[in-house]
Order: structure tokens, then sequence, then C-alpha cells
């Protein structure tokens, strides 16, 4: 029971971190992969709502899905990439 | 829910056409409410097609008990046979098989089904009673029908009504929760006999020879042969030609095979069925696409599907009718074997956007039979005099071609009064009634001619002087001055792009004639495109139903619109005016949608390309990737240097399989790669003859690569197989099982994404012995070291510079290739020492033989072998996943034991026979398995070293069993004429981790064998069943006598034997077994009784025991070797497609079986089904033509009580 306990706290801990993460980074370009459709995002982090992002989208793979605002919980977040000014840019795609 | 029919098997006149065409033996299922009613009409209509004469179609739902009172009004003993159902096969099997009781019904008798539909989909039924493939048989007169089983809780309408119904092909299906849908069965079925009003044979009009045997669907056809009489008479259209208006309503109205009628949007279920004995057909449904299995999500996306005799599919078009443009007017629904479909295996989907309530005419004055909307969809609007919907706003003139489409050609016409009112908002060229490309995507045109040119195929001259190809207006230049080598057109572009085609007719208007055809005035041409997004009224490129001709003149260019949505295969293209007269001349090419944001690169210079068969493709978010696309050819018409033509057919325009094959226009035939010595084990080496001429794939180690396989021409089975390399069965699910091995039909496409693990040659090819002999393969290269002529991938380790000089052909045979055991190996060694030897094989207690078999056995068998204390069994040997597994070959041939010495193989035959003399050596090639291609491929490739095994001599192969595959094939690969189809073949099993392996009788641990207890500590004990199915077997008889295969075999043949194709020729069976028919009948001719083993003993083909409940796994492999395709059914069971794959369909038949496919078939809820029932299941081919005859076929026998030689599993 302890050892569930704990774990719970961990998840949520590790919920709230990654939260948090996206909160400070908001107005940043980030690079989100899902395992569900469409699978990929790239946008402006717009705001953060409990574990909510909402997400300017740029680009996502079907190009009928851009230019919209998505809501992407973080539990279905499986990579994220956001763009600090550090590290790597996230390509501008061109079609 | 019990669920009852009365079904009554009557002789009925089929006709099939309004032409009279007529089938006066044919045969049918029909619900007893029906029967007189439908004898009546028969009788009353002795020349026009009568809507009830068609297949019986009921239905059920899923959970269902379907009780069918059976009666038989035939001369001879007949049943039903229910696949996919679970039932009790001792009474409801509707055959007489092994030890169970006869389920037939004698004539003027009735017999009791009681049949429990456990899954929703599909169950073929048909008779086995009389399972002659002859005229004289129930099958090829129409003895078949469908059970269509719906979800839970489903109720059926007439379309029509809205009324309820109790059968038939067309109905609406309602749900309380899921939406409803138009349901279409469609049964494709073949070799039916057809006489023409006269009573007589119909004679083509032209060649003035007997016509094409009978393909069609649903017990209609309409040929082209028919049609084009009108022409030649003057009735309608003086000016047309022919195939150009096959499928023209103007100039025919409609066609009386059938018509899937719908509005757009509509959810729609086409449930395709073959209800025929022999052929393996293409189904294609212009303009939608579907989901390979419909119920996984992360299937393949279709537009084509093959299918064989006896099984079937679900085609549920993604969107809906009209697709995601959401596309109305007439969209044909064809097999694209050219020949099927010019003899009238095609009919239509007619979407309408306006409301069909009765009241309104097609143009010719016929009345449009009124059409329920779905109740729960938006009713389409009424039609007007301002917006009379399709197809009356068309200006057509009825008896006449159907119009060009507005807009489209250039310098062509605009539109009319009712066209602008029924046109979108901006109309455009190749966009008017429906625009596919959403507002502001990426526009990429492409100037596409077609055009006539020679085309060589090989270093020997053989030729197509009349080639057609498709070839970008920027490209005309080079390739008609042979600056650029011919090649089919593929062209690429990024997802999400609108692509604008202007297509320029430059061919000659006439194809002139030769040994192959006569002229044909091939004066319009179009440019018909899959999987994209179009308008099919205007951009079709074709001439369908009610629709405009999207075709141009010579000279002319049209513009065509499509959008690709997403990323797509190959989309193939080809003309769809002529085809029949000129596709296998060339006439086909694909686009390659690839992921959005790629770039295309020419591999050599790196500059960005947007066409080319092999290009370097880079993307920002995925690996970078080599793309490689790859085209089969047959009824490729050649002429050799001399000017000779290269198996012509019997008379020109016959489409009796004329030619040869090619691959992207090429081909490289093993008759010219004998070396100095004469030894076929050198065929496929470059040391010896250089490079073949046919596609050299190139790479680097390591790289991704795709590879798009597509069939351009014309009528045959494929079955592509890569040496060395495999990939996923679903692209996008790392769940789904891997494969090595794909059988295509002509206009399939598919999408093999892999990488190449180690530098060397691999072999591609397609692997049936005919083509693989007249030259149908050729290589995978990947470089160690960096080349001058190709990039590397940017996002790969650059390759290091080159070390030392690539190999050149010496002319010489290659030396030995490094022993691969000097190696360290990873994991537990598993060593089999293995023998290759002649042995005569006795394939029945008949006396049907094979004097000079050529087996694979452990060398610790040879001896029993020899002394006849073990019959000879293909070798089937297993090892588990992580084993290293360390095979030695040794070779015992003797050249006195072959029996063609002259080089020539006499029977069963190949197209352009040629001296190719028996190769003294033999090697042992593994599918699936991990191995360096330099060492352990089991055959001599490329500039790969000898890995094949000289007389008297012996090399060791190392395999890594990197998976559990399960079943993999095993075969030689030193000479694909003289030892294969004689038995050099076998099964190697990769086991889970910790499997071992048990003699089912003694439980003692064995190392080979059929059938074994596989027991593993994490798994229950499970019972696997292997079988080996092949063709192309010689035999002779008890007297010596040559048995010509399958003509001998024919049960009530007919007076005068048909000659077969080459594909057809030889016999067939299971594990070196036949129980051919012929012999059972021989000696007791009662057609319903020749399954029985209480009238003949068991069969000779193997018989699986088991008890109720036990698991059962079937390893089902087919090394070896003909083009013919066989589905394997199993009586009373079904298990998954992918049985690694959860999502899978579950179907109680595997189609497909052709040299290199292998199915593992884990049997849901084991032995006796759900059910557990017990009794004698019986597994065959699914080929009543001619494989069941011919002895493909066996029992698997499920006890209920101990059986004191059989010990139990005994799983807890």
């Amino acid at each position: 029971m302890k050892n569930l306990e704990q774990m719970d706290m961990i998840n949520a801990r590790r919920d709230d971190a990654i939260v948090e993460h996206f909160v400070r980074n908001k107005g940043r370009k980030v690079f989100i992969l899902t395992e569900s459709f469409p699978f990929m995002f790239i946008g402006n982090i717009k705001d953060v709502i409990e574990d909510m992002i909402a997400l300017d989208v740029l680009t996502t793979n079907v190009a009928a899905l851009e230019g919209r605002e998505w809501y992407i919980h973080i539990h279905s977040i499986n990579v994220f990439y956001i763009e600090t000014g550090i590290g790597e840019k996230i390509p501008d795609l061109k079609d | 829910m019990i669920r009852k029919y009365h079904v009554v098997a009557i002789p009925i006149r089929i006709v099939v056409n309004t032409f009279g065409d007529h089938n006066p033996n044919g045969m049918m299922y029909v619900l007893k409410e029906n029967e007189q009613k439908v004898k009546d009409l028969v009788k009353k209509n002795p020349f026009t097609p009568v809507e009830l004469v068609e297949p019986l179609v009921i239905r059920a739902n899923e959970g269902d008990t379907v009780e069918i009172l059976f009666e038989n009004k035939l001369p001879f003993n007949t049943g039903i046979h229910f696949q996919e159902a679970e039932y009790d096969v001792c009474d409801s099997d509707g055959a007489m098989v092994g030890y169970n009781k006869d389920s037939t019904a004698a004539p003027n008798e009735c017999m009791l089904y009681r049949i429990h539909a456990v899954r929703e989909g599909n169950y073929f039924f048909s008779d086995l009673g009389n399972p002659s493939s002859s005229e004289d048989g129930s099958n090829s007169n129409g003895l078949f029908g469908g059970l269509c089983v719906q979800n839970r809780f489903s109720w059926w309408t007439d379309p029509v009504t809205g009324e309820p119904k109790n059968s038939g092909a067309y109905a609406d299906i309602h749900h309380p929760i899921l939406p409803s849908f138009r349901e279409y069965v469609w049964m494709f079925h073949d070799e039916m006999e057809v006489n023409d009003v006269t009573g007589n044979r119909p004679i083509n009009h032209i060649s003035n020879q007997e016509e094409e045997s009978f393909h069609g669907a649903n017990y209609r056809y309409e040929p082209e042969n028919r049609r084009s009489q009108l022409l030649a008479e003057g009735v309608v259209c003086p000016n047309c030609e022919g195939e150009e208006v096959h499928h023209d309503s103007w100039v025919f109205g409609d066609p009386s095979s059938p018509i899937l009628r719908g509005y757009v949007g509509d959810p729609a279920k086409i449930r395709l069925f073959h209800g025929g004995e022999k052929e393996t057909h293409v189904f294609h449904y212009h303009v939608h696409q579907w989901l390979s299995d419909s119920k996984d999500l992360s299937s393949e996306v279709f537009d084509a599907q093959a299918i064989s005799p006896q099984s079937h599919y679900t085609i549920e078009p993604l969107y809906g009718l009209g697709s995601l443009q959401g596309s109305y007017g007439d969209v044909v629904i064809h097999c694209h074997l050219y020949p099927h479909f010019a003899a009238g295996m095609w009919g239509m989907n007619r979407i309408f956007d306006t409301l069909q309530d009765g009241s309104q005419c097609y143009p010719n004055g016929v009345p449009i039979q009124a059409l329920q909307p779905l109740p729960d969809r938006e009713a389409p609007p009424k039609p007007t005099e301002l917006h009379p919907g399709f197809p009356n706003f068309i200006p057509g003139k009825v008896g006449n071609k159907a119009p060009r489409p507005p807009l489209g050609i250039k310098g062509g016409r605009n539109m009319t009064e009712l066209e602008t009112n029924a046109a979108i908002d901006s109309p455009r060229p190749g966009a008017v009634f429906t625009d596919p490309c959403p507002k502001g995507v990426p526009v990429k045109e492409f100037n596409i001619s077609v055009i006539e040119l020679p085309i060589v195929y090989n270093k020997q001259g053989w030729h197509d002087p009349k080639g057609r190809i498709y070839v970008l207006d920027e490209d005309l230049e080079d390739v008609l001055s042979g600056k650029k080598e011919p090649e089919p057109l593929v062209i690429h572009a990024s997802a999400h792009t609108c692509l604008q085609i202007n297509f320029t007719n430059r061919l000659p208007h006439i194809l002139d004639g030769d040994a192959f055809q006569l002229v044909t005035r091939t004066y319009e041409s179009g440019f018909h495109i899959h999987f994209v997004k179009f308008d099919v009224l205007v951009c079709d490129g074709a001439n369908v139903g009610w629709n405009y001709d999207s075709s141009v003149l010579p000279g002319e260019t049209i513009r065509y619109s499509y959008y690709a949505d997403v990323e797509l295969k190959a989309w193939f293209f080809h003309d769809h005016l002529f085809p029949l007269a000129h596709q296998h001349h060339g006439v086909f090419g694909s686009g390659v949608i690839q992921p959005r944001f790629s770039k295309t690169l020419d591999p050599k210079t790196g500059e960005e390309v947007d066409h080319g068969t092999q290009v370097t493709v880079t993307n920002p978010l995925i690996a970078n990737y080599r793309d490689f696309v790859l085209f089969a050819q047959d009824f490729t018409q050649m002429f050799d240097q001399d000017g000779k033509p290269l198996n012509p057919p019997n008379f020109p325009g016959s489409q009796d399989d004329p030619g040869l094959f090619g691959v992207n226009y090429k081909n490289e035939p093993l008759q010219f790669r004998l070396g100095p010595d004469c030894d076929p084990a050198y065929s496929f080496s470059s040391h010896v003859h250089g490079d073949p001429i046919t596609p050299i794939l190139e790479a680097y180690e390591g790289d991704p690569i795709r590879i798009r396989l597509l069939q351009g021409a014309q009528e045959e089975s494929h079955s592509f197989n890569v040496h060395g390399l495999k990939w996923h069965k679903e692209r996008g699910n790392l769940l789904s099982k891997q494969e090595s091995q794909q059988h295509i039909g002509i206009s399939e496409s598919f999408t093999f994404e892999t990488y190449i693990p180690r530098a060397g040659d691999y072999l591609w090819a397609f692997e049936t012995e005919e083509d693989l002999w007249n030259g149908l393969w050729g290589i995978i290269r990947a470089y160690d070291e960096k080349v001058p002529h190709l990039i590397s991938l940017s996002d790969r380790p650059a390759p290091l510079k080159r070390s030392k000089p690539l190999p050149k052909s010496s002319g010489k045979n290659p030396p030995p290739a490094v022993d691969p055991t000097n190696a360290l190996a990873s994991g537990p060694i598993k060593r089999f020492d293995i023998v290759a030897f002649q042995i005569p094989i006795q394939y029945n207690d008949f006396g049907d033989h094979d004097p000079h078999g050529i087996i694979f056995a452990l060398r610790e068998d040879m001896d029993d072998i020899i002394k006849g204390r073990k019959q000879p069994q293909p070798l089937i040997i297993r090892a588990n996943r992580g084993d290293t597994v360390d095979v030695t070959l040794t070779n015992m041939l003797k050249a006195d034991l072959f029996p063609f010495k002259d080089g020539i193989y006499p029977y069963p035959e190949v197209k352009e026979q040629a001296f190719y003399p028996p190769s003294l050596r033999i090697s042992l090639h593994p599918q699936l398995l991990d191995y360096d291609v330099k060492t352990s491929a089991g055959e001599t490739v490329g500039f790969n070293d000898d890995q094949t095994v000289g007389p008297g001599e012996k090399r060791t192969y190392r395999w890594f069993v990197d998976s559990s595959y399960g079943a993999c094939g095993l075969w030689d690969m030193a000479d694909i004429r003289n030892h294969k189809s004689q038995g050099a073949f076998g099964a190697f099993i990769a086991e889970p981790r910790g499997t071992e392996y048990l003699d089912p009788y003694t439980l003692q641990t064995v190392k080979t064998g059929a059938n074994v207890i596989v027991k593993n500590p994490f798994l229950p004990k499970i019972r696997e069943f292997v079988l080996v199915m092949h063709d192309g077997v010689r035999l002779l008889d008890k007297d010596g006598q040559l048995i010509i295969d399958p003509i001998d075999g024919i049960l009530l043949p007919p007076a005068e034997a048909e000659e077969v194709d080459t594909y057809d020729q030889g016999s067939r069976g299971f594990n070196y077994r036949s129980e051919r028919l012929i012999n059972r009948y021989r000696k007791h001719p009662v057609l319903h009784e020749l399954f029985s083993s209480i009238t003949f003993g068991d069969p000779s083909t193997p018989v699986f025991e088991s008890y109720v409940g036990e698991p059962i796994t079937i390893r089902l492999v087919t090394p070896a070797e003909r083009r013919r395709s066989h589905t394997f059914h199993l009586h009373g069971h079904r298990f998954r497609f992918d049985a690694k794959d959860m999502n899978s369909r579950v179907e109680s038949f595997a189609g497909f079986n052709v040299a290199g496919a292998i199915r593992d078939l884990e049997l849901i809820s084991g032995a006796g089904a759900t059910n557990g029932f017990h009794g004698d299941f019986m597994y065959r081919s699914g080929n009543i033509r001619w494989d069941i005859e011919q002895g493909m076929w066996g029992i698997m026998r499920v006890h209920r009580e101990l059986q004191e030689h059989l010990p139990p599993l005994n799983n807890k």
C-alpha cells in the first residue's frame, strides 16, 4: 500500500513538473509527438489550463488540422521539445 | 436467436446478359419461397436476365444460430458447406469427409444444417457434394452463395421499397446505435459454361475464334465482344472502335452486370466474395479507398484487392460513397486483370446527387428505380428542371460516345447552362463538379505525354517494337533520342499537394498488328489514377457509365486535377480507354506521395528531382530513405533480335497468356545466364555474367529503404520475394508480423519499409519458377564503403572512403564464400547436419510417384529413408528465438539420377523453354532469419561469393533466429528448374525462446517432423502441424506413365481436353503427398463420397490428430513453385490473418499461397473451435479448378474420446 501511495506521489509530482515546465515556457514554440492521431504537432504554447496545453498549431502531419487551437492533455504527450533559444531550433516546415 | 431459412438447390437456366448469353445447365441455391417464382420467370424470359436469378445471399446477426433446411433438387448429392461458421462437423459440414457421416443431401432429399454465426462478416457457402471442376461440376455452374452476418441487433430493408427482405444481393442495413449503410454483395466467379442465343459457344466477332471464358459477378457479365458487335453492325456509334466505349452507357445503355446504387456520402460495405473456381482476380473500385482489414485501424489502405477462389473481403469505403471529395457519378468496379475486364467482369457504383423516387429516367428513357435515402441521413435534394442531377445535366447523345468534359481539354468547350448549374462555384479544368483540392494548397504541375517507341528488354535484344510509355515532356527528346533509357514514369510529390497534370496523347492513331495482336485503332487515351482524390465525372481518365469520356484524341492535351491529402503509397496510373490493347506495351506508371515536407533527390547527384524509379528522400522529421519502385509485367509482347515473336498466341488477338515478362521494361532470363561450364548454380552471379540488366537498387549498409511494388500489366499473379530482408506487414504497426514475400496482381500497390543491415548483394525476385526463369529478378546492393555514383543519406554516418576497388565480372565462378562459423556466435548454437540426395517419392497409395525426387533430410535419417524404413518428408527443422543455427549441408546428388540430361525439362513446362541442364550443386536458402548474405543466404547472388555446395562437398550456413517468426520456407537456389519442384524444399520453424519439440505419439524430443507438440514453460502445450503446399510436381502413375495433371485429374472430364496455362501444369499436394480424387473415383465412382475414409481409408496427405480444445497452430508454407495462387481453407475453424496482431481479422481461409508465401494459423479456441466439436475437419485448397481434384486436401482429426495411440496434451 505504501508503495502504491509513493507511486501516486511520484506520478503527481512528475505531472506537476511537466505542467510547470509548460507554464514557464508559455509563448514559446514546441514540438510534440503523441501516440494517437495526428501524432505530431508544432506550435506555440498559448496557455496551460490545469493539465491541458492550449496550442496554436502551426504544423501537423495533416494540413487540414493546422492554423487552429488544439488542447492536448499532458498524458497524451509522448515526446516534447520546447524551443528556448538554447539548443536546436524547431524547423519551419513548408510544403 | 435462431434464424431459419429453407434453401433449395435447383437446376436453372442462367441468362447472364441482355445479349442472351446463358448457361443452360446453371445451378443455384434459392429460398423455397422464391423457387416457383424464379422458375416461372425464367420460363417466360429464356433470353433475358431475371433479377431473382442471382447467387443466394441471406443474412443473420452475430450470435445467431442459423438453421438451414436444405432441399436438393439436383440429380446428384449436394450440400452447403459454410466457411467462417462454427458447426458440428459430423452433421452440418455439407460434405462427407473422413469418418464423418454424410452431410450432403441425396437427390430430392433434405438435410438440416445448424451453423453458428460467431462473428460479423462474410460467410461464403458452396457445394462439396460434387467437387468436379468441369462443366458437370456444381461450383462452376453457380452453386454458391453468401451469408452476410451483421452486428448484433441489426435489421435490413430493401433499398428500393424500404420493406424488410429475406434475401438478395443489395440491402440497407440498420442498427439502433450504428449508422445505417448500403450493403452490396459482389460475387466474382469464373469458368461458368456460357452459350450464346444459338446454343453455341460465343465466338469473338473479330478473331472468329472462341471467346474468352466467363468472368463475371453475381451471374452476370457484360463482354466487350458483345457490345462491340453492335458497333460493327452499325446499331450504335459506328465510328467507335470497341474497347474505349466498353463501359459507356451513352452508347449502349446500362450493362446487365451489377450496378450498386447510393447517394453521395452514404456509408457502404461491399461484401466481396470469390465464388469461382480458378483465377485470382483483382477487385478495383475507382475513386475509393478502404482499410485492408476493416476492423483494424492500423491496417494498410487499399484501393485494389486481389482475391483467390473461395475467399472474401469487406470493402468499406473510407468517407462513404464519393470519398472525401464527395464525388458523384458512375464509378466503375472491375477485375483489373484486363482479359477478365474485357470478358465482362465489371459493373458500377452509381452515386446520385439528387433524390430518386422512381419518377425520373436516364437519358435513354429507361426509368430510374427509386432509392430510399438512408433513414439517418439527410435526403439529397429533389431533381428540378434546372438542376436535374446526375446524369441528366450531361449533354450527351444516346447512341453516341459520351461527351468530353467541359473546360478540361486545351482549346475545348465551355460549360452548357445545365452544366453551369451543376458545377461548383469556381469550376476549373479537371475540377468542375467537385473540387478535391482545398483552398491554398500548394500546386505541383506535371506535363506528361504518352508515346510509342521501341523498348529493348535485355542484352540479347529481346524487344517490343511498339513499346508505349508515359514520359515527362521535359524528357521527351532524351528518351526518344536514346539518351535516356525508357523506364516506367514515377512522379513524386509530398502529401498535401494539389497535382495538376497536363496530359498529351502523342500516340499514333493505330496500334499495328503482328503475331500477337490485330490492328487496333487506339485513337484516344486517358490517364486514370488510383488513390488520389478527384472529380470522377471529368477526371477519371476513363469512359464509364453516364459520365464524360475524360480521355483525349491524338495531339490533344487534357488537364486533370487531383489532391493527395496524406502520404500515399505508390499510386498506379494507366490508360483506361485501350488497356487491353496496349497496357502490356508499357502504358503504366506511378506517383509516389511522400510524407509531407519531403524532398526527393537524384541518388547520383543529390539534385532535387520530381521523377524517377529510384530516388533518395530527405525529411526534416523522419529518417531519410532510399525509394525504389518496381513494376511487374506479364503478357509482354516481345520479339527476339531476329524478329521472331516470343511465345506468341495461337492467333493474333488471343488473350491466352501471350508473350513473356518484364520488370521496369527489362528482364534477365536465366537461359542466358549459363557460364562456360553450363552450371545453373551461378545464374545469379555477377562474377560470372556481370550484373543483370534489371534494376540494381543501390544503398549503403544501414540505409533505410522503401520498396514500392506494383504490377503494371496484365493478367497474372506474381510473387515478390526479397532474400535477406524483411518488413512489417502493416507498415505503421510494429506488432504486425514480418514478411519477405508478397503476392501481387495488377494495380495493387505495396510499400515495404525496411533497412539493409549489412553490405552485400540481396536478391529480389518474382519467384515463381516461370517468372524467375524468364528474368524477373535483380539485386539490392548495399555498399560498405563510398562509391562515387551514390550520395549518402545526410542523417546517417558518412560511408568510409573506398579502400578496395569495386568487384568486376571475371567470367569465372566465384570462390567459395568464407566460413561463417569462424565468427563468434550469439546465443546458444544449434547444429543441423543435413544431406541432399535423390530418392523416389511415393505421393499416394495408388502408385503415383516421382521417381526423381530430390530431398533434404537430417543425415541421421538418410539411411532409414533410403532403406524404406522412413518415408521421405519435406525437411522441417526448428530452433528458438535467440539461437544461432549452424546448418551443414552435404551434397549427395548424382548426375546419373537426373532424368533429363539433355537440359530440357519437358513437363511441367515453362514459357520459352531452353537448354538448362541440371546442376549437380545444391544450396539451402531460408526466409526471414537473420544472416549475412555474403556467407549464408544459401545462394550465389551478385558479387557475393559461392554459397552452393558441390557434389560430395559440404558447407555450413549460419543463421540467427532474431524473432519467433513461426514458419519460414527453405529451398534450394542452385537450380530452380531441376531441383525445386522435385522436392528440394522444406520449412524452418522459428519458435519462442525455451521451446522443446516432442513427438506427439511417443512424447520423445524430436529434431524434425511436420507434426510435433511444442512445449514451452510460459505457454500451454501446443500441437503444431506443418503443411508444405506445393505444385508443379512431375508424377508418374503406377505403370510409369507420365501424369499430365491437371488434365489427367479432372473428374467428369470434357470430351476435348483443354489446353492449360503453363503455370497450371503439374501435380500438387501437401508434404510430398497428393490424394488425387480421380484415383478414388476410378475405384468407387460416387462423387460425394470421394473425401470419405469410410469408403477409401484415410488419405495419403497428412492426417493430423488432436483432442477437443487442444491448442493448435498450423504452419503453412508454399515454397514451390507455379504462378497459380491457391487458397487454403480449414473447415469449421478460424484463425487470425496475422497471428501476432490482436486486431487482425479472423477467418477460416488464407489466400494467395504462391511461391514464398508463409502463414501461421493459430486456431481460435483450439481443436473443435469454440463449441468444442469433434470429427474430421478437412483442410484443403479453395480452388475447385484444379486443386482439390488434383489432391490438395487432407484431414485434421479431432477426437472426443481418449485414443490409446495419442497422448493428450493435458494442459492445466
